[in-house]
């Protein structure tokens, strides 16, 4: 990982209070990104307040360059997307373990792909990252549900993955896109089609409790990725623990830390 | 070139006045690959007890106004494995390593002490009596003058090691209480430990914390940290390091001048893991500049 000040070479608006960065980086930096990993960031001059930095996923990346997308809900995320072009960040980073990789190299198996709001930016790092090395995603089903239409983000690009063989459904909250209803509802649908899938999942807590029954039930494997609070980011500070699942403790739970062990955890692992 | 060797108890010159926070830095290695942690006067370990402990369940940390909650319950792989597993690679490291301590009754704190004496590779004790999240553990140590000296005590008979006393900040008198453990047999004092806090969540109507409370650290907490140093310092004749939201060079300095022979950087390595080690070179680029031979000229000299 690598610790180091950058700064803003892009920002766009995606929706009402979410935004897209870009930010510079070494090539160093680059080749150890890789899908599910994610940055601490900070601005440098903020005096510790907010005291600390905030974790994002990592979404898309080029040779010398990093994207992040920041919702608004609070002081770090409204002070960090309300940074503009050319202005100072603090980054920590790549961190975390990233979806497994092999996974996805068994080609037999269908991938799908969840997203509940803001889980959109962890997912679409595979995406992206497909999209970049222009890989094939045929199989790959994409399953994105949010409150409402205007929190769809990237719908564009997404749509652009699908000449790859990328097949999408979306569906919100309201029905003012897609169907109405729970992302988990199309999950539910998808696997009875397909059975022997796997699955990645990004969201809020109650969604990915429900992916883990559904997966369960279905006897599917997945990966669930979390967004516990940090305050470091690399395992030293134990605030981000999670009840896992553990063969090698008598109790057979054990607390891990979601920032190195995860954020993605098999999804029968994880005790809610 | 200043020298910046303090030493902090009988026998222990650190080569710089700049040590870790015990439960802010790992078990040191997590460090090494942002910076050399042996350039560092001492690392100090996460708080260990004699067996392992899994922490507090539910949410563990928060942020509150420049500062934060923490409410992580001691969670530890505990002295066996510590040893085992972690002070090797810390002497590999060629870290100075202090190790922290806290048991569930005086009992617990002995045996401790008595298992890591004479260790080869620990420089000295650091006992916590005054950790506010767990029951027992600490805190009820921390808050009786009397009570903090009998377990000094005890711990005193069972260790040669050089020890130094974690004094709590949620009590009405830390004068008395540092007064007391000095008296039990205390090498030094270290000050503050966090300050009990809460956080609430309006919308959802429960307390922030799985722990409902927590302990304050961070930049918030300085002032009252600084003064605590200040008045433990003038009132007792063992060194004093001094603890509380020190995240720059600058405050470390202040907590020098105050009074504090070295210093614990805390919340602020989570924030930037480099701040340790930036502080040492701080310390001695002001130094240089201000014309000084040695950090211990400058320690106390705060002219009131
Ligand atoms: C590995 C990881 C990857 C993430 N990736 C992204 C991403 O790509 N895009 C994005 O917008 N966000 C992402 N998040 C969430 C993001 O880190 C938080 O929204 C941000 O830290 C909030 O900071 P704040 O100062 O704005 O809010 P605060 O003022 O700290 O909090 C505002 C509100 O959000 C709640 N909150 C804060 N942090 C969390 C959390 N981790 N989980 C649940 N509730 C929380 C608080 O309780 C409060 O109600 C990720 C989190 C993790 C752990
Ligand atoms: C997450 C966290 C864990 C801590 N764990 C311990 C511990 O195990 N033992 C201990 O004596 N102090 C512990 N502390 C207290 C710190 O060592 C320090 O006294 C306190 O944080 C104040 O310093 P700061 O403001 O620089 O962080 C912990 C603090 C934090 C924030
Ligand atoms: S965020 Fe500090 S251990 Fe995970």
């Amino acid at each position: 990982m690598y610790l180091f000040n950058t700064e803003v070479i892009y920002k766009q608006k995606l929706s009402q209070d979410i935004y897209r960065l870009r930010l510079r980086a070494t090539k160093d930096f680059c080749r150890a990104a890789a899908p599910g990993k994610f940055v601490m960031l900070g601005t440098d001059d903020s005096f510790f307040d907010p005291l600390l930095r905030r974790p994002f996923g990592i979404c898309r990346w080029g040779e010398n360059w990093f994207e992040v997308i920041i919702k608004v809900v609070g002081k770090g995320s409204c002070q960090l997307s309300g940074l503009e072009k050319g202005a100072s960040v603090a980054v920590h980073g790549p961190l975390g373990n990233g979806y497994p990789k092999d996974e996805l190299e068994s080609e037999q198996k269908s991938l799908f792909l969840v997203a509940g709001g803001m889980g959109i930016a962890s997912i679409a790092s595979h995406l992206f990252s497909a999209l970049d090395c222009n890989q094939s995603l045929t199989g790959t089903f994409l399953l994105y549900g949010a409150a409402s239409y205007s929190e769809l983000i990237l719908l564009d690009e997404l749509t652009a993955a699908s000449a790859l063989g990328l097949k999408m459904q979306t569906i919100t909250d309201d029905g003012s896109c897609g169907c109405q209803g729970l992302v988990t509802q199309l999950l539910t649908n998808e696997l009875q089609k397909h059975p022997q899938s796997q699955v990645f999942a990004c969201g809020p807590e109650p969604m990915l409790r429900s992916v883990q029954k559904i997966l369960q039930k279905a006897e599917c494997d997945g990966f669930l990725s979390l967004e516990n609070r940090m305050a470091c980011g690399f395992g030293v500070c134990l605030g981000c623990v999670q009840t896992v699942l553990s063969k090698n403790s008598e109790t057979g739970v054990e607390m891990a830390k979601v920032c190195t062990q995860g954020p993605v955890f098999p999804a029968q692992q994880v005790v809610f | 070139m200043v020298d910046l060797k303090v030493q902090i108890a009988p026998g222990v010159v650190l080569k710089n006045p700049v040590l870790t926070a015990s439960g802010t830095f790992g078990y040191g290695r997590e460090y090494a690959p942002y910076f050399d942690i042996s350039k560092l006067g001492a690392i100090i370990s996460k708080g260990l007890s004699l067996q392992p402990k899994t922490g507090n369940p539910g949410v563990r940390i928060t942020e509150t106004a420049c500062g934060m909650l923490n409410a992580i319950g001691l969670e530890n792989i505990g002295v066996e494995r510590f040893l085992a597993d972690e002070l090797p690679i810390l002497q590999e490291l060629r870290a100075t390593v202090i190790v922290n301590i806290f048991g569930n009754n005086q009992d617990e704190y002995a045996a401790l002490a008595a298992k890591l004496d004479g260790v080869a590779g620990i420089a000295a004790l650091e006992i916590n009596i005054s950790c506010p999240n767990v029951k027992a553990g600490g805190i009820q140590f921390g808050t009786d003058p009397r009570a903090a000296a009998k377990l000094v005590a005890a711990v005193r008979k069972k260790t040669s090691s050089p020890l130094i006393t974690k004094l709590s900040p949620n009590v009405s008198d830390i004068v008395a209480v540092a007064k007391a453990v000095e008296e039990a047999g205390s090498d030094s004092l270290s000050l503050i430990n966090t300050l009990l806090g809460m956080a609430v969540d309006l919308d959802r109507k429960r307390p922030v914390l799985g722990n409902v409370t927590g302990g304050l650290s961070g930049p918030a907490i300085k002032p009252i940290a600084l003064c605590m140093v200040y008045q433990v310092a003038r009132a007792v004749s063992i060194p004093v390091i001094g603890i509380g939201g020190i995240v720059s060079v600058r405050d470390a300095l202040e907590f020098l001048l105050a009074g504090a022979t070295a210093i614990e950087v805390g919340t602020a390595s989570f924030i930037n893991p480099r701040t340790a080690g930036e502080i040492v070179t701080g310390i001695e680029n002001y130094l240089d500049d201000k014309g000084y031979n040695r950090v211990t000229d400058f320690i106390g000299s705060l002219a009131i």
